[in-house]
């Protein structure tokens, strides 16, 4: 190694290490407390702290909240990424074939995406509103309690979240879609192919890779959801929208259950990692190194 | 498809993009209806509208000082991540780097950190710190948690100029920290747009953190302020609208007016895998 | 440079906070939830009480509005260092869990010897934990039924003493009546503290409690069951609207208030709202004794209010301890009830002339509150409210049974009480 080379090596390292000094304290450190705190009886207002082992694990393996929490978390999980992926795609395709107003349409688009997640919260709270809310007013019903009755409520939840992060997938297809050489087109329109055919064989293969890709952020996004379901619903009626962030985060300040709470958080951290991680094996095959 | 026709659909799908961001409109017509008329519907349409909701909630509510608060924290984020994020980046993309590879997976794994799992520990060091309910505590823990994502997408952005200049730079004799300020930030202005914008919109829409860690209109912030809206004995659904079609000013701004640096952000991550 | 100079000054000036403030004025600062009516009586009183004390300043700050909220600001503010803050309004629920935390004043050694007599003793009961008393009782609320005395009176009734009453007399007049948007008992079931107490209040008509004296949980099952089937059933049947778990004090309050229901279990605070001059139910509506179980004792309506702790930290405890007492003395607490729709904590008020022409009410509800029973004064009551909210929420939306939802209370709630221990 020369000495240029080494300090290049050097540099580069100083570069870096505001960086790293800061992700190391803030992310990572937390990351390892998170799990020394979970096998902890951990109360600091009443000044309770003492090693307990896998105590919280082995009650969470038996808590009925906890599985029932699991089981909303995967359904919420499996529906909202489905139609995410399924309206994003038909939103890019419609969007790219586009010629006048793109730029309009997009920003339509964009408008549910960008904004706070408490403002949709609160915005569809009031669509959902029995008697003057939107939705019962055009369906004509009387007072459907949306975000009372513990079958309609976590329905009503994942058509919020989709309305929200469907822009995102739709406008990843989109990029995707309109870097697709004009020639491939062409070529599919010399060999006689159908438009469905075209989409068939030319689009959605090519598309592949990005869905693949919007499928893993859309998934590690909703494994760890919060906002919507915590302000819209708070996790009720009766649990029926609680999903493992909540019952963490409930469990940590409103029960002050520092260690019990953790000891959730890791389980949901594990559930993130470990789709991140099964994920990027699927996309690794043909990733180029940066 | 002929041109009368073709214009035809282009219509249509814009129609349908409206009625998609309908709840939106609607939400905005209901910070505009007067408050009698909120319950009684049908009738959609108000018969006239008013700013009542909108002096109620920047006179007489706390959301004024929320939405300083959020400007205050999301711009020092940004201004953070930045200055953390583009010598790191720099470095990434063009140095020479022991376990590049392993640190660049790291750097990616945890932009899939959930906030729930270091909520907890972040609690009882910002308690230490005393750091709870100021903004230093929400903006340090802000920019950490943007930090990797915009590294990465900084890196990509640099990964892209052209390496000409840098190296008639280093032909010229300026170290690295001279390319890296005269040479590769002026290149990088439009990827650093597109980073700070979206480093911005997290910061402002950002919840979990914000809420955790404020107590006070001290520091809280306007998702918070929003979710915490008072109502006393019935809830003003008008002041609600209201106060949440301020708190999507700006992120509306950046879609409508700098949609082209937030649309290459957002594609830059996935398009250059 | 000079700027610099001078901000060094002021830097080291304000450093040197302690001679500087022995000769300033004194600055209090009490946090109480901005109290709601005509006018808000405290700022006048915080006044007086500057007039009383030379080179005292009071600053009342308001807390945020609801009890989870302040809770949460409380929590953040009070662990470490000096809050900022030397009397504080407080949940009469969260009195022994600040207690325990040590975040409050001990009062007792300055309390003179029957300086608590006046108050209800089931307030001065939540002040007191360990034999010492931790603050001072402000205001008080308990759980009543309001019932549409036109509409009784229209069919010869009187206010049902039972709840099999109750509900016979709901079918009878909605029969009589054929009015569809007419409802029959209206009261809380949606999933937060609210819900809770109606459910104690199910609890204590049926012989049976949360917590025993010596700590059991749920010490009959059974019963408890019981009381949770029945208010299921209320549902389940018709006699309280399908919207009931969606329902809090303000959702259940407005509809009575407008006329569409014949019962409605609420807090004191109401009437005030019912006999406003633009209610559709001015003069109509008459306050009774929560209704029993056939063969068991009378209904007992649960207490609840607010105390007025010292922080533990305060620069000026004296002087704290001073205002609280202020403030909950026999004056301060007729012009709050004069001002607002609160209920004094003092016996006498509740037949003080001036009061009961202005709140004929009071004498009636002195009975109530009397009669009262208090939720668990315990410091881990937020655990226990927040770890059964869940289970009572999904009996009354019939998702569980009652017997599993209390057997799943209990196995929770035994393993987070053994963790403190």
């Amino acid at each position: 190694m020369t000495g240029r080379t080494r300090a290049a090596r050097r540099q580069a390292l100083l570069l870096l290490a505001p960086t790293l000094v800061a992700l190391t304290a803030l992310t990572v450190y937390p990351g390892c407390w998170v799990v020394w705190l979970s096998l902890q009886h951990r109360v600091p207002i009443f000044g309770v702290a003492r090693f307990a082992g896998l105590d919280n694990f082995a009650f969470l393996a038996v808590d009925p909240r906890f599985w029932s929490a699991a089981r909303t978390t995967a359904a919420f999980t499996a529906l909202s990424v489905a139609l995410e992926l399924l309206l994003g795609v038909a939103v890019a395709l419609a969007l790219a074939r586009q010629e006048r107003g793109r730029r309009l349409g997009l920003s339509l688009l964009l408008l549910a995406w960008a904004m706070p997640s408490v403002v949709t919260a609160k915005l569809y709270e009031w669509l959902y509103h029995p008697t003057a809310g939107l939705i019962n007013v055009l369906l004509g019903a009387h007072a459907i309690n949306w975000l009372g009755d513990p079958r309609l409520a976590l329905p009503a939840v994942i058509l919020a979240d989709v309305w929200r992060s469907m822009p995102f997938v739709a406008l990843l297809c989109y990029a995707r879609l309109r870097t697709i050489p004009a020639e491939l087109y062409e070529a599919a329109q010399v060999d006689g192919a159908g438009r469905l055919a075209t989409l068939g064989r030319v689009t959605l293969p090519l598309l592949g890779r990005i869905v693949l890709l919007a499928l893993l952020f859309r998934t590690l996004d909703a494994l760890r959801a919060f906002d919507i379901m915590f302000v819209l619903t708070g996790g009720g009626p009766a649990g029926t929208t609680e999903t493992l962030t909540v019952y963490a985060y409930r469990s940590l300040f409103q029960m002050l259950q520092l260690g019990f709470g953790s000891a959730i958080s890791v389980v949901v951290f594990a559930l993130v990692m470990g789709a991140a991680w099964a994920y990027l094996r699927l996309l690794r095959p043909r990733a180029v190194v940066a | 498809m002929r041109r009368p026709a073709r214009t035809a659909v282009d219509l249509l799908v814009l129609v349908a993009l409206a009625a998609y961001a309908a709840p939106f409109f609607w939400q905005l017509l209901t910070s505009l209806k007067p408050e009698g008329e909120l319950m009684r519907v049908p009738p959609l349409l108000p018969s006239r509208l008013t700013l009542a909701h909108y002096r109620v909630v920047l006179e007489q509510s706390l959301i004024p000082r929320a939405l300083v608060n959020s400007v205050g924290i999301a711009t020092l984020t940004t201004l953070l991540a930045l200055v953390l994020g583009v010598p790191g980046a720099y470095a990434i993309a063009r140095l020479p780097l022991p376990g590049k590879s392993a640190l660049l997976l790291a750097i990616v794994a945890s932009t899939a950190f959930p906030q729930i799992a270091t909520v907890s520990p972040l609690y009882l060091l910002m308690r230490a710190l005393g750091l709870r309910d100021t903004w230093a505590g929400l903006v340090l823990v802000h920019a950490s948690f943007a930090l990797p994502l915009t590294v990465w997408l900084l890196a990509g952005f640099i990964r892209e100029l052209p390496l000409a200049a840098e190296e008639a730079a280093s032909v010229d004799g300026a170290g690295t920290v001279g390319t890296l300020r005269w040479v590769v930030v002026p290149q990088l202005l439009p990827g650093l747009a597109s980073t700070a914008l979206l480093t911005f919109l997290f910061s402002w829409n950002e919840f979990l953190f914000a809420y955790t860690f404020t107590a006070s209109e001290a520091s809280r912030t306007i998702p918070v302020a929003l979710a915490l809206f008072p109502g006393v004995y019935e809830v003003p659904w008008g002041d609600i609208a209201a106060a949440s079609m301020l708190a999507s000013l700006p992120p509306v701004l950046i879609v409508i007016v700098l949609q082209r640096f937030l649309v290459s952000g957002l594609v830059a991550g996935a398009l250059k895998e | 440079m000079r700027r610099l100079l001078l901000v060094l000054w002021v830097a080291v000036l304000s450093g040197c906070g302690g001679s500087a403030l022995e000769r300033g004025p004194v600055t209090l600062v009490f946090k109480y939830a901005r109290i709601l009516g005509p006018a808000d009586p405290v700022p006048e009183l915080l006044r007086e009480f500057e007039a009383a004390h030379p080179n005292v300043r009071v600053r009342g700050e308001a807390l945020p509005w609801t009890s989870d909220e302040q809770h949460q600001f409380y929590v953040i503010n009070l662990e470490g260092r000096s809050p900022g803050f030397d009397v504080m309004m407080l949940d009469v629920i969260w009195v022994p869990e600040f207690a325990r935390a040590g975040w409050l004043l001990d009062l007792t050694p300055g309390l003179h010897p029957g300086e608590l007599a006046p108050y209800f003793p089931s307030t001065v009961a939540a002040a007191t934990d360990h034999g010492r008393v931790w603050a001072l009782p402000w205001n008080m609320n308990v759980g009543l039924l309001y019932y549409r005395a036109d509409l009784l009176g229209k069919y010869g009734l009187a206010p049902p003493e039972t709840f099999d009453e109750l509900a016979r007399q709901v079918v009878r007049i909605r029969a009589g009546e054929r009015d569809p948007a007419l409802d029959g008992y209206l009261w809380q079931a949606k999933q937060y503290e609210g819900l809770v107490v109606n459910v104690l209040e199910a609890f204590w008509a049926n012989g049976t409690r949360l917590l025993a004296d010596d700590g059991t949980l749920f010490p009959e099952p059974g019963r408890a069951a019981e009381a949770l089937g029945f208010l299921r059933g209320l549902i389940a049947s018709g006699v309280s609207p399908a919207w009931t778990p969606a329902a809090d004090e303000e959702l259940s309050r407005r509809a009575f208030g407008d006329g569409r229901a014949v019962f409605l279990r609420n807090w004191p605070y109401a009437m005030d709202l019912f006999q406003a001059r633009d209610s559709p139910v001015r003069g109509r509506v008459g306050i009774a004794p929560l209704p029993g179980f056939a063969g068991g004792p009378r209904g007992a309506g649960s207490t609840g209010g607010a105390h007025l702790g010292v922080s533990r930290r305060s620069r000026h405890p004296e002087l704290a301890v001073d205002l609280a007492r202020f403030l909950t003395s026999e004056r301060a607490q007729k012009a709050i009830a004069l001002g607002a729709a609160l209920s004094p904590t003092r016996e006498v008020l509740y037949h003080d002339p001036g009061l009961v022409r202005s709140r004929p009410e009071l004498p009636a509800l002195h009975a109530l509150m009397r009669a009262g029973r208090s939720r668990p004064v315990t410091p881990y009551y937020l655990l226990l409210s927040s770890t059964v909210q869940p289970e009572f929420s999904a009996v009354l939306v019939g998702l569980k049974a009652p017997a599993r939802a209390i057997g799943d209370a209990r196995l929770r709630l035994s393993h987070f009480l053994d963790a403190l221990r």
